[in-house]
C-alpha cells in the first residue's frame, strides 16, 4: 500500500513539475526534472533513505522557481505538495522496517495515508483560497509577516539550543 | 537533522522569499508545510506513562532450549499514535522466533502484548530495560523513554552425567557416604583382620584365620564409607584458554566442573566450587541441591579472565580447602603450574586433575603443515613430561580428549580408583 502510494507520488510530483516547465518552453529543465524524479525512484528501490529530504529541497526550489518565473501555479503546487506527500512516505517506510510481522501495521498505514491525502487535500485547496484572494501587500502585512517570522524563528533557536 | 527543523527551515525559506519578493506564490506553497508542520506538532505526543511487565517461561535454561519472553505495555498516559518498542537483549541471545521490535498504535489506557523466543549461549543474562519511542502521526515529533524491568535470565553449562567418581581423600567428614574413609567400621569393603571380641557378629568372624589358630579367633574388619570435602577448582585463566583465532576451550572446562560437582553431590559430597580467573570466585562448600544451585549459578557467569596477578596458580591457597580434603583441578596445565601443585599434594591434599588436552585441541584449528605438526610433537613431549612428574607426585591426571564427551571419554578412569599415598 504505501510502495504504491509512494512510487505513484514521485512519478506525479516529477511529472506536474515537467509539464509545468514544458509548457512554458523549458524542455530542457523538464528533462532533468524527471531525471531527479528517476533517481528518487531508484533510491526508493535500493532504500537510500537519506535522498528523500534531498529530492524534496530539489522540487520545492524547483517549484519555488516556477512560481518566480510566473509559470502556470497549479502544477508547481501540485509537484511541490506531492514531492511533500512522497517525503512523507518515504519516512513513514523507514518507520515500519521497525515493525514486526505480526504487528498490525495495516491499520496503521491506512490511519497514517488517509490523514496525509486529507491535509495535503485541504492544504490545496487552501493554497489556491491564498492565491484567490487578491489583497493588497500593505506595510501592515509585512509587519505582520515579519513578527510572525521572528517568532518562529525564536521557537527554531529554542529548539536547536536543545 | 529532525525532521520538523528541516521542514521549519523551508517554510521560513518561503515565507521569507515571498515577504523580500512581495510575492504571495512562496507564501501559498509554504501553506501545505506550514499544515502539515502544525498537524504534527498537535498531534504530538505528551510526556508518555508506560507500564510495562515481562515474563519469562523460565528464569534457568540450557543452552539449546528456548525460552519465551512474554511483554505487556500499557498506556497510562494520552494515546500514542505511533509507539516504536525494543525489548533490549544481549547480543549473545539468539531470536528463534518473534521480534524483539514492533511499531503499533496505543490509545490510552490500551495494552499490547507481543512474546518472543530466545536461546543462547551460557551466561548470566539481564532484561532490564525496554526502549520506547513515541511520535506524532507524521514522525516530527518524538519523545524517547527506557523503561526499567528487571528479569534474569541463567543459561546453565550442559553436561552428561557421570555415574560415579572414585576419590580417596585422606581425611573425611563424619557422615556416612561412599567413599573409603580409611577407618574400620561398619561398610562393604574389606580393611582388616583383628581378633574376635565380645560383640562382634558370628558372620564377621574369618572362619579361614581362625582355623590358623588354636586358642583364638579373628573377625574381619570392614572400611566405614563416608562423604569428604571435595575442592573443584575451574582454570578460567586467559593463558590456558584461548587458543588459535580466539577459539576457547573453556566452554569444555564448565562442562566437565559442572559434570563433576554434580556427580560428587550426588555421592553426598560437601563440594565448593574454585573459580581461578581474573579473579577469584569462591562458592563456600555445601551439601545437596541447594549447593548444586550455587556451583550452577556460578557455572553460569563463569568467564575466562586475564590478570597478571593470577596468570599462575600461586594464588590457589590451602586455606581454601579443608585440610586433607579432594581437590579437583580442570586445567589445561601450564608447565609453571607444577610446583604449586606439587605444594598442594605435599600439604596431604588428593589432588585430581581433569586436562582437557589443548595440543589436540588448537592441533584441530590449525591448518595442517610440516611445521605445525613438529610444533604439536614438541608441545606433546612438554606435557607429557609435566603429566609423568605430576603422577611422580602422587597427582592423578586424567587427560581428556574434548572430541569426545567427558562421560565416554574419562567416565571409566574416574569410576577406577587409583591407588595413591
Amino acid at each position: 500500500m504505501t510502495l504504491s502510494a509512494l512510487l505513484v507520488s514521485i512519478v506525479f510530483a516529477s511529472a506536474s513539475l515537467a509539464w509545468g516547465y514544458f509548457r512554458s518552453g523549458f524542455g530542457l529543465y523538464a528533462i532533468w526534472i524527471l531525471i531527479f524524479g528517476a533517481v528518487w525512484l531508484l533510491a526508493v528501490w535500493r532504500k537510500w533513505n537519506w535522498y528523500s529530504s534531498i529530492a524534496l529541497l530539489i522540487y520545492i526550489v524547483v517549484a519555488a522557481l516556477g512560481l518566480w518565473f510566473e509559470f502556470n501555479s497549479s502544477w508547481m503546487f501540485a509537484g511541490g505538495m506531492l514531492a511533500l506527500f512522497a517525503w512523507d512516505v518515504s519516512d513513514l517506510r523507514r518507520r515500519l522496517y521497525w515493525s514486526a510481522k505480526d504487528d498490525d501495521t495495516r491499520e496503521l498505514k491506512r490511519h497514517h495515508l488517509i490523514r496525509i491525502s486529507l491535509l495535503a487535500l485541504f492544504s490545496f485547496m487552501l493554497a489556491f483560497i491564498t492565491l484567490s484572494l487578491r489583497v493588497q501587500f500593505t506595510f501592515e502585512w509585512v509587519a505582520v509577516f515579519v513578527i510572525i517570522a521572528l517568532l518562529g524563528l525564536g521557537q527554531l533557536v529554542r529548539w536547536l539550543r536543545r | 537533522m529532525s525532521r520538523s527543523i528541516f521542514l521549519s527551515a523551508f517554510i521560513y525559506g518561503l515565507l521569507l522569499a515571498g515577504i523580500v519578493s512581495l510575492r504571495g506564490e512562496f507564501i501559498a506553497l509554504a501553506i501545505p508545510f506550514l499544515l502539515y508542520l502544525l498537524y504534527g506538532f498537535w498531534s504530538a505526543p505528551e510526556s508518555f506513562n508506560l507500564h510495562v511487565e515481562r515474563s519469562l517461561s523460565n528464569d534457568r535454561i540450557t543452552p539449546e532450549s528456548e525460552l519465551v519472553v512474554t511483554v505487556t505495555i500499557t498506556n497510562q498516559g494520552a494515546d500514542i499514535e505511533e509507539l516504536a518498542l525494543e525489548d533490549v537483549i544481549s547480543p549473545n541471545l539468539t531470536i528463534r522466533l518473534g521480534s524483539t521490535r514492533h511499531l503499533l498504535r496505543l490509545p490510552k489506557g490500551s495494552s499490547h502484548t507481543f512474546a518472543y523466543t530466545v536461546t543462547g549461549p551460557r551466561g548470566s543474562y539481564v532484561f532490564d530495560s525496554i526502549y520506547a519511542r513515541a511520535t506524532d502521526t507524521f514522525g516530527l515529533i518524538r519523545r524517547e523513554q527506557t523503561l526499567r524491568s528487571d528479569e534474569r535470565l541463567l543459561i546453565f553449562p550442559e553436561f552428561r552425567k557421570l555415574k560415579h567418581i572414585s576419590i580417596r581423600p585422606r581425611r573425611t567428614r563424619l557422615y556416612a557416604g561412599s567413599i573409603p574413609a580409611r577407618v574400620s567400621g561398619a561398610g562393604i569393603e574389606f580393611f582388616g583382620v583383628r581378633e574376635y571380641q565380645f560383640g562382634d557378629s558370628p558372620r564377621t568372624i574369618n572362619w579361614r584365620v581362625s582355623a590358623r589358630h588354636d586358642e583364638n579367633l579373628y573377625s574381619n574388619e570392614y572400611q566405614q564409607e563416608r562423604v569428604a570435602d571435595v575442592g573443584i577448582v575451574l582454570d578460567a585463566r586467559a593463558s590456558v584458554n584461548m587458543f588459535h583465532a580466539d577459539h576457547s576451550i573453556f566452554e569444555h572446562k564448565v562442562s566437565a566442573a559442572a559434570a563433576l560437582s554434580d556427580a560428587f553431590l550426588s555421592q553426598g559430597n560437601r563440594v565448593g566450587l574454585f573459580v581461578y580467573s581474573g579473579f577469584l570466585g569462591w562458592t563456600l562448600p555445601g551439601y545437596g541441591k541447594i549447593q548444586r544451585e550455587r556451583i550452577m549459578q556460578t557455572l553460569a557467569r563463569a568467564q575466562v579472565g586475564v590478570s597478571s596477578v593470577f596468570a599462575g596458580l600461586e594464588h590457589l591457597s590451602p586455606r581454601m580447602f579443608p585440610p586433607e580434603s579432594q581437590i579437583v583441578l580442570v586445567s589445561s596445565l601450564l608447565n609453571a603450574d607444577l610446583n604449586v601443585l606439587i605444594q598442594l599434594r605435599g600439604r596431604g591434599y588428593q589432588v585430581m586433575i581433569i586436562s582437557p588436552d589443548p595440543v589436540k585441541f588448537e592441533l584441530g584449528l590449525l591448518p595442517p603443515s610440516k611445521e605445525v605438526e613438529m610444533a604439536a610433537r614438541v608441545v606433546r613431549v612438554e606435557r607429557d613430561l609435566l603429566i609423568l612428574r605430576l603422577e611422580r607426585a602422587g597427582i592423578h591426571v586424567i587427560e581428556w580428549n574434548v572430541d569426545i564427551p567427558l562421560d565416554q571419554a574419562v567416565g571409566p578412569l574416574l569410576m577406577r580408583q587409583k591407588r595413591v599415598l
